[in-house]
């Protein structure tokens, strides 16, 4: 603690607490996570007084750059000036002391305490001894010096998530944050209490903060900001005036224009439904609607993509799908028949595989065996199973056969599966789910994470598994994915299907089209 | 003075504890070795800075235990309801499910058995397995509650387990104290006419009993489709509800047979060793059941040889202090096998690593090969 006092200290001559941070660059930045190249050589100017919007994809680099604003991350090159003068942040806590707080997605507050004492919890400024009333007056003046309410008694757990956010600005304001970083801030909150925020942020950069708000959501980003730097894959695009740019100029920007070749496949001649959501609505796991009205065919011998922005209901489409989460509204049909709210292990049984999102936590149990692993799916049916008892051999001879399939490179059957590498794991993950799916096989980012052998790997197995008659859900993040695999791609934006595009025809207005309708925007819609 | 404490802090910062993704089992159980020997040697000097020798004291410990059949058949004895509930406690762990119970299930164990004892007369092989079903199934009953609401709604088992075996106490001194009274036995009731066989000595069939259910545990949990599933949830989940097991039931029959085998500790303990039903049978085996079941890893074969050693080192802790050893000293004794056994563990499912230290990044914007320390933020 100590030491990190001192060591900021040395690089902080003027920063002093009180001076005001009238701009601060970062130039040629960059940051590698073990063979991601998060920041490819950014640059980004901030001035005092302006709400400046950082939009982008997932995994675009706005996160990791912040990150390295706030003291999270170091740089792996580059610099970051303050009014000038070159900084290096050894923690957050010295990005905080020179006046750079961030406010993260996920807050990080604890529940059960007020939402003064999370304010003042690891605060330098915090008395050693403070009385209840105390504590309150001090809250209370926080809250008439930065024109902000919030319950000072409540407890953190009782408080709306707008709430909770005001708690985690406060708690940065409080601590003299002049550089005020919001992290996809709106997420989680109602347009009132988005709506709310932005009159906050205004009102803060008024006094001469600057406020960086993270987003990928085009209206807001046009509506809140004063500039807007934009970018992809690690690489800052541009920065301007948001006035000049339109959501159509921003889309074009954020998603690229270059079109991917797509390899020619066989024609799909089957006409038959295998998969159909009719007016489908579902909640999410806090309890909000996720999904709204969702209407949807997918035929066997097809791959039906949908793209859009993490976190707009395609988590919860997939899960719905195979059975995990409640149908709150509508009906869905496997092969014309009404499954509506079977169980997991049913629609396994009838043919619906699902390769998960998260294969570390819910495909695949790391520290089992392959063979355990493998027969996840039917352990419980003939011939794996003898009237309660598991028939080893059988198992085994079943593993095998996935393993030769799938082509995992492992040395034994009885190997724990986290002792794979990432594309092996995926491989056997995927290949276990084609040989339940018999019908529809739900791919959510089957790719992500993978090096190129493998993504290809993958990929093929998909199109192998469409070509043999079987339908594909695919949902990914990656929009130029969805345009290689899919044949249909479907837009997916806050739980509402915005659009169809056959996928075979998409040109560059088309995927521009696409990037609106991920950012909300439909066609025609003027801004 | 400064100098050298920056160059601890240079050496310190060149080394970081990294957890190992896997650990081989034979690495645990030699952890485990090391980590008694260890004790015993910090005990061994413990005696000889009270004055005593060490190796004489050692050397009568081990005659009295290992040496005599006397001796064996006392270890054997108290190793059975420390198996016992310590399998009570493993099959739960399997599960991720802390059942601090035991306790009171061997006492509503002992108290159906009792039950049975006193008000039923007939033959001796019709007797034990009515008291036998009894005990597990009044063992199983006292779980129910903390097992429904767990399965149900998520209620944390240690807390209801915990708090129902003081119940359970209770309830057996109502008894032990009023109904069966003994005249002659403070707080205790009357003698059970029924005496559990004896396999040898002193030694009753009990052993053998823990030792079968050990196996047999063992067997269904390796073998049968159950046994798979328990292995599934307790490791992930997640992933077993992906698959659609029933979470909730697995949860309750797992829950249920921890309680029967507690259950059938207390019948085997009334009518084996103890004879009369009072609050004080137990000698705490249901607590430290937890600890045996820890010792093993939760396996339950390895369970009858952690129940073995426990047993072994409390039946040294008796002789030691008939040789004018402290009691103290001898509860500091387990205590501390049992400390540096779960250092040992924790030890051993990490590794010393050496870190790549950048301070200063280069200047010209090249990217950089990747380094250790990076893919653990990446993580976050």
């Amino acid at each position: 603690m100590a030491l990190n006092r001192s060591s900021s200290q040395e690089n902080m001559n003027d920063l002093h607490p009180d001076n005001p941070i009238h701009s601060i660059e970062m130039s040629d930045i960059w940051k590698q996570f073990s063979d991601v190249v998060a920041n490819h050589g950014v640059d980004l100017q901030l001035h005092a007084g302006e709400v400046h919007a950082l939009l982008g994809e997932n995994g675009a680099g706005k996160t990791t750059l912040m990150k390295i604003l706030s003291g999270y991350y170091r740089p792996d090159a580059g610099s970051v000036l303050i009014n000038g003068q070159r900084v290096e942040f050894s923690s957050p806590a010295a990005a905080m002391r020179a006046g750079i707080g961030i406010v993260h997605q996920h807050f990080h507050l604890i529940e059960t305490m007020t939402a003064a004492e999370n304010i003042h919890l690891g605060w330098n400024d915090t008395p050693w001894v403070i009385s209840n009333r105390k504590l309150i007056e001090r809250m209370e003046a926080i809250n008439r010096k930065f024109g902000m309410k919030v319950d000072t008694s409540a407890k953190v757990w009782q408080l709306s998530v707008g709430e909770q956010q005001r708690v985690e600005i406060l708690r940065v304001l409080a601590r003299g944050a002049k550089v005020l970083i919001l992290d996809e801030p709106t997420a989680v909150l109602t347009p009132q209490e988005a709506d709310e925020l932005f009159q906050v942020m205004h009102s803060l950069a008024a006094t001469g903060r600057i406020i960086v708000f993270i987003s990928h959501k085009l209206d807001e980003v046009c509506k809140v900001s004063d500039r807007v730097t934009i970018l992809r894959k690690g690489m800052n695009i541009e920065t301007c005036q948001t006035c000049d740019c339109t959501p159509r100029s921003l889309a074009r920007m954020m998603i690229g224009y270059d079109l991917i070749s797509r390899q020619n496949r066989s024609k799909n001649t089957a006409d038959i439904d295998a998969l159909e959501l009719r007016g489908v609505s579902a909640l999410n796991d806090r309890g909000l609607i996720a999904l709204k009205d969702i209407n949807l065919k997918l035929k066997s011998g097809e791959i039906l993509g949908i793209a859009g922005v993490a976190g707009n209901g395609q988590r919860e489409l997939a899960e719905l799908i195979a059975g995990l989460r409640p149908v709150t509204q509508g009906q869905m049909l496997l092969k014309g028949v009404d499954r509506t709210g079977d169980s997991p292990s049913d629609l396994a049984l009838d043919g619906i595989g699902h390769v998960p999102e998260d294969r570390y936590n819910m495909g695949l149990v790391l520290e089992m065996t392959i063979m355990e692993n493998a027969i996840m799916r039917n352990y419980k049916t003939h011939p794996i199973s003898r009237a309660g008892f598991q028939n080893k051999i059988e198992a085994e001879r079943f593993t095998n056969l996935l393993v030769e399939q799938s082509d995992v490179r492992t040395s034994g059957i009885q190997v724990p599966v986290q002792n794979l590498s990432g594309g092996n794991q995926q491989k056997l993950l995927v290949t276990r789910e084609m040989h339940t799916a018999t019908s529809v096989l739900i791919a959510v980012h089957p790719t992500r994470g993978l090096d190129v052998a493998a993504t290809e790997n993958v990929r093929n197995f998909l199109v192998h598994y469409r070509n043999n008659g079987g339908g594909v859900l695919l949902i990914s993040e990656d929009l130029d994915e969805v345009l290689l695999m899919s044949d249909r791609i479907l837009v997916i934006y806050e739980g509402q299907i915005m659009g169809e595009f056959d996928a075979a025809y998409v040109d560059k207005v088309d995927k521009e089209e696409i990037g609106l309708q991920m950012g909300g925007k439909r066609k025609g819609i003027k801004t | 003075m400064t100098e050298s404490k920056t160059d601890l802090k240079a050496f310190l910062a060149r080394y970081h504890l990294q957890r190992r993704p896997t650990v081989q089992p034979w690495l645990l159980i030699l952890v485990k070795i090391l980590a008694v020997v260890i004790a015993f040697l910090c005990i061994g000097l413990f005696i000889e800075l009270n004055g005593l020798s060490a190796p004489d004291m050692a050397g009568r410990a081990i005659k009295s235990t290992l040496g005599s059949t006397f001796g064996l058949q006392q270890i054997a004895q108290l190793a059975t309801p420390l198996i016992l509930t310590g399998l009570a406690s493993a099959i739960c762990i399997k599960m991720r499910l802390w059942n601090i119970g035991a306790e009171g299930h061997l006492y509503m164990g002992a108290w159906a058995a009792t039950a049975i004892g006193l008000h039923w007369t007939a033959p001796a092989w019709a007797v034990f397995p009515a008291m036998f079903i009894a005990g597990a199934l009044a063992g199983a009953i006292w779980m129910l509650v903390p097992a429904i609401a767990r399965a149900l709604w998520d209620v944390n088992e240690i807390i209801t387990t915990l708090m129902l075996n003081f119940v359970a106490i209770l309830w057996v001194n109502i008894f032990a104290i009023n109904i069966w009274r003994d005249n002659i036995v403070l707080r205790s009731s009357l003698r059970i006419p029924y005496n559990l066989p004896k396999l040898f000595g002193s030694l009753n069939i009990g052993i053998l009993i823990a030792m079968g259910l050990a196996i047999l545990l063992a067997l269904f949990l390796g073998k049968t489709n159950f046994g798979y599933e328990v292995k599934l949830i307790g490791l992930n989940r997640r992933a077993a509800e992906y698959v659609g097991m029933a979470v909730k039931k697995n949860i309750l029959i797992v829950m249920l047979i921890a309680g029967a085998i507690a259950g059938i500790c207390g019948v085997v303990e009334v009518t084996g060793s103890a004879h009369r039903l009072n609050s004080f049978l137990s000698n705490r085996y249901g607590y430290t059941g937890i600890l045996v079941a820890i010792i093993a890893n939760a396996n339950m074969i390895g369970t009858i040889f952690a129940g073995l050693l426990f047993s072994f080192i409390m039946n040294i802790g008796i002789v030691l202090q008939a040789q004018g050893l402290s009691a103290y000293t001898v509860v500091f004794s387990t205590g501390l096998i049992l400390l540096l056994v779960a250092i040992g563990d924790m030890l051993s499912r990490y590794q010393l690593v050496k870190v790549l230290i950048n301070n200063h990044p280069p200047k010209e914007a090249t990217p950089k090969l990747p380094s250790d320390e990076e893919p653990a933020e990446l993580n976050e």
